[in-house]
């Protein structure tokens, strides 16, 4: 059965999630004129890895990648796929303790930063230990339930936009991509790289049509841009570079008269926190399934809970924000393998795949 | 003759067991059945006549076997027993091996058909399902007239024996899930089905999940159309009710009395059950989370209002609210099994007297007690008296995380509770299924 369409929420989804928070601070600091440029770069720079991906992949019958990577030799697949793994994890960590500061920051001042630590990992633990089908309906579930807030407030953030602050529209900088390696702009490319490794984990699990995912990329280039030219427009370059999570502050200046609330912002958050435990629970389903793959006597549910346990120990030894900004930049090396390497050797055995194919048919 | 010995050794123990000795066409012959389940005179009166009619036609007189009843080849005591508590008699022949099993006139012992106790149908057939099994089966196939209707029919439990039917739609069916759910029964044959418990563990579901895998339903017409969709209708002998598989969600939320208004209305009436019940599970949560954890969240002048109405309750929001949701859940509790005469006066005091006592106590607020009131009814707003139940119970999952989180843990509640609904599934059709008959929406 063809489940392209969880597929598709699926991957909005975790992108959606992942957007809104760091990814416009990020922007912003990149660039001071003309921030469309770094938005449609990292975005072609994703619709490029994201077909080059399901390409390499689309030559493999319902294989997922540790088979396809198997395939190719043991001892390969183990070096290629081990920095993977850690990269999994490194992600949940930090993630997770990204999150729960935000969280705390925002609205669950007098909770202590453990308990929000331990609620999202077990929420994701939880998730995922129900199996990747549970993880997909719950998001097509969530979807339908979740979305309709999001876009609410979506529709509404241009409340207090200026449209005049879109001018000037680009100098020097912007056009010349003289931005690119520049640590923000690096660090921006993980709201394009984290969602989409997992269309290389589901295959035999959940099929789809690889189309229906590359049609849906397009419907995220105007969250990109929307994410980064709402709390632009709002309060104009200079004030924005000095916020920490703009968008949120800018919908934060939103006023609804008819509506009982005062700070949808918060139902906005906790709806991306949402998605974004859907997006841990993935990240964690690969992630074990990657381990039991390395270690196979080990039953599924205590791996989780041994894993939960652990990266719940080194989410505490984070000390403050700092450091898990500090963390995120030496990840950003670990994030270019993943999403740049990782595609390409997958294009490249499965172009060697089908030559072989072609040869014994 | 041994097996009559001993028949005649378990009657001292079992006064129900006849054995009853009389001439049949000349030839002395034993009867022997329970008096409880078989009209004796009446059953001797038609043996006779068929007697006769086989003497005057010059048959043997054991070819009456072949009309109304059958031969049991090597009948032990076991064999015996188990065909007199079916309801049969069951003949000896004097001087003779044979054990033959007929059909008698059965004492009538269930009720007739009546209006619906647990449903209500607002346009559309009243008749309900009785306990008699052949009787719903009757109702049903009058309801569903099909030449593509398949019946199997089991007898099921070694202590308590039970008749089951599966029907079934040739061609609408999915005929793994049938194959599946007829493999799962036939090998568990000899295991008692006393209750929809007994039934859940049998086909092999899980007691920690929370959606139900199967409906039941007292409405021939909900039967009927369950089996049109391509579903599969169980019934179980004395239980009023089909149970209907696989129960997907949007059982949760459409009827098919609703076919019966005009398309606009029936999407609307949907909406608002699934309004029903997102408002069931949220509303103690989110007052708990705005009052206790989030207050920010609200307008000034409604968290002052809120704030005001709590003015004197001397504990935190949750405890209020799990005290009063606690003694709603007694009211509901107690006033099912009340008779319909003391119902009201339950109802009255619990919900007029207590409530405004409550308030005046000032052990809870006004604003909650308005909040689980409405909480109350929109548990009821979906279909299927056990959907009503099952939905009762998430909305405490919801409260404890809220009380902890605010809203971010009724947020995060739902989503547990989404996931427990999604990783349900039955014999491999999940809960969240959109069902084959393609003309309605999934909510």
């Amino acid at each position: 059965m063809d489940k392209s369409l969880q597929v598709t929420v699926m991957y909005l989804l975790t992108h959606v999630g992942l957007i809104f928070f760091m990814y416009p601070t990020e922007i912003i600091e990149s660039v001071p004129i003309g921030h469309w440029s770094p938005i449609l770069l990292g975005f072609l720079f994703h619709v490029t890895l994201l077909g080059i991906f399901t390409k390499g992949l689309s030559y493999f019958k319902s294989q997922n990648l540790i088979d396809i990577f198997l395939g190719a030799g043991k001892a390969f697949a183990v070096i290629l796929l081990v920095p993977v793994t850690f990269y999994f994890l490194m992600e949940i960590v930090i993630m997770v303790r990204a999150y729960s500061e935000i969280i705390k920051m925002i609205f669950l001042e007098n909770t202590p930063i453990w308990a929000i630590i331990a609620l999202l990992l077990a929420v994701t633990t939880m998730i995922s230990s129900l199996g990747i089908e549970t993880v997909f309906r719950t998001g097509l579930l969530i979807a339908v339930l979740f979305l309709p807030i999001f876009l609410l407030v979506l529709s509404i953030s241009f409340q207090n936009a200026d449209w005049r602050y879109v001018f000037p529209l680009m100098d020097e900088r912007a056009v010349s991509l003289s931005y690119v390696l520049s640590r923000p702009f690096l660090l921006s490319l993980f709201a394009f790289a984290g969602g989409f490794t997992f269309l290389g984990f589901i295959q035999p699990y959940i099929p789809y049509k690889r189309r229906s995912v590359m049609g849906a990329s397009a419907l995220l280039l105007p969250l990109f841009l929307i994410s980064v030219y709402v709390p632009l427009l709002t309060f104009g370059q200079n004030t924005v570079f000095e916020l920490q999570f703009p968008f949120i502050t800018a919908i934060d200046t939103v006023n609804i008269t008819w509506l009982m609330f005062d700070r949808v912002t918060m139902f906005f958050m906790i709806t991306l926190i949402c998605f974004v435990l859907l997006f841990f629970s993935l990240v964690m389903w690969k992630a074990t399934l990657l381990i039991r793959r390395a270690l196979p006597f080990i039953r599924p549910i205590p791996a989780k809970l041994l894993l939960a346990l652990a990266l719940f120990i080194l989410c505490l030894q984070i000390p403050d924000f700092k450091t898990v900004e500090q963390l995120l930049w030496w990840n950003t090396f670990l994030r270019l393998y993943v999403t740049i390497a990782i595609p390409f050797i997958t294009l490249i055995l499965g172009i060697r795949h089908h030559r072989k194919g072609a040869v014994f048919s | 003759m041994e097996l009559l010995e001993r028949l005649q050794s378990r009657q001292k123990q079992d006064a129900d067991l006849f054995l009853h000795r009389m001439l049949l066409a000349r030839q002395p012959v034993t009867l022997t059945g329970y008096k409880s389940l078989i009209d004796l005179p009446h059953t001797m009166m038609l043996l006779q006549q068929q007697a006769q009619n086989a003497v005057a036609e010059d048959r043997p007189l054991f070819a009456l076997a072949s009309g109304i009843g059958e031969y049991m080849n090597d009948a032990d005591e076991q064999a015996v027993i188990a065909a007199i508590s079916e309801g049969n008699l069951v003949v000896f022949p004097d001087g003779s091996d044979m054990t033959f099993k007929l059909t008698p006139v059965n004492r009538t012992l269930s009720r007739s058909i009546e209006a619906p106790t647990t449903e209500n149908v607002l346009r559309g057939s009243i008749s309900a399902f009785i306990e008699d099994i052949d009787t719903n089966l009757g109702i049903l196939k009058k309801q569903f007239i099909s030449d593509k209707l398949r019946i199997q029919s089991y007898w099921v439990g070694t202590d308590q024996r039970r008749r089951a039917i599966i029907l079934y739609t040739e061609g609408k069916a999915s005929s793994k899930f049938n194959h599946d759910l007829i493999q799962k029964i036939e090998s568990n044959l000899d295991k008692d089905i006393p209750n929809l418990q007994a039934l859940a563990h049998v086909l092999g579901f899980s007691k920690w999940v929370l959606a139900p895998g199967f409906n039941t339903t007292e409405l021939p017409q909900n039967a009927a159309w369950a089996l049109g969709q391509g579903k599969t209708v169980l019934f179980l002998d004395r239980f009023p009710f089909a149970i209907i598989m696989p129960s997907v969600i949007m059982d949760m939320f459409a009827a098919e009395n609703d076919h019966n208004f005009l398309p606009i209305f029936m999407f609307i009436i949907r909406f608002l059950r699934i309004i029903g019940v997102l408002s069931n599970m949220l509303m103690p949560g989110l007052y708990v989370a705005l009052v206790s954890v989030n207050p920010d969240v609200l307008r000034i002048e409604l968290a002052l209002s809120i704030a005001g109405s709590r003015e004197g309750v001397p504990y935190p929001a949750v405890f209020e609210t799990l005290l009063l949701l606690v003694i709603l859940e007694l009211t509901l509790e107690s006033s099912v099994r009340l008779p319909k005469t003391i119902g009201p006066t339950i109802t009255m005091v619990g919900g007029i007297i207590l409530g405004q006592a409550v308030v005046q106590a000032q052990l809870v607020s006004n604003v909650l007690i308005i909040i689980l009131a409405a909480t109350t009814i929109a548990s009821f707003a979906v279909v299927g008296f056990n959907n009503a139940v099952i939905i009762r119970l998430p909305k405490y999952l919801i409260l404890i995380l809220s009380a902890m989180y605010g809203v971010l843990g009724l947020f995060v509640g739902m989503m547990l509770v989404c996931a427990s609904l999604a990783s349900a599934s039955v014999f491999g059709i999940p809960y969240l299924y959109k069902w084959k008959a393609r003309e309605h929406s999934d909510g």
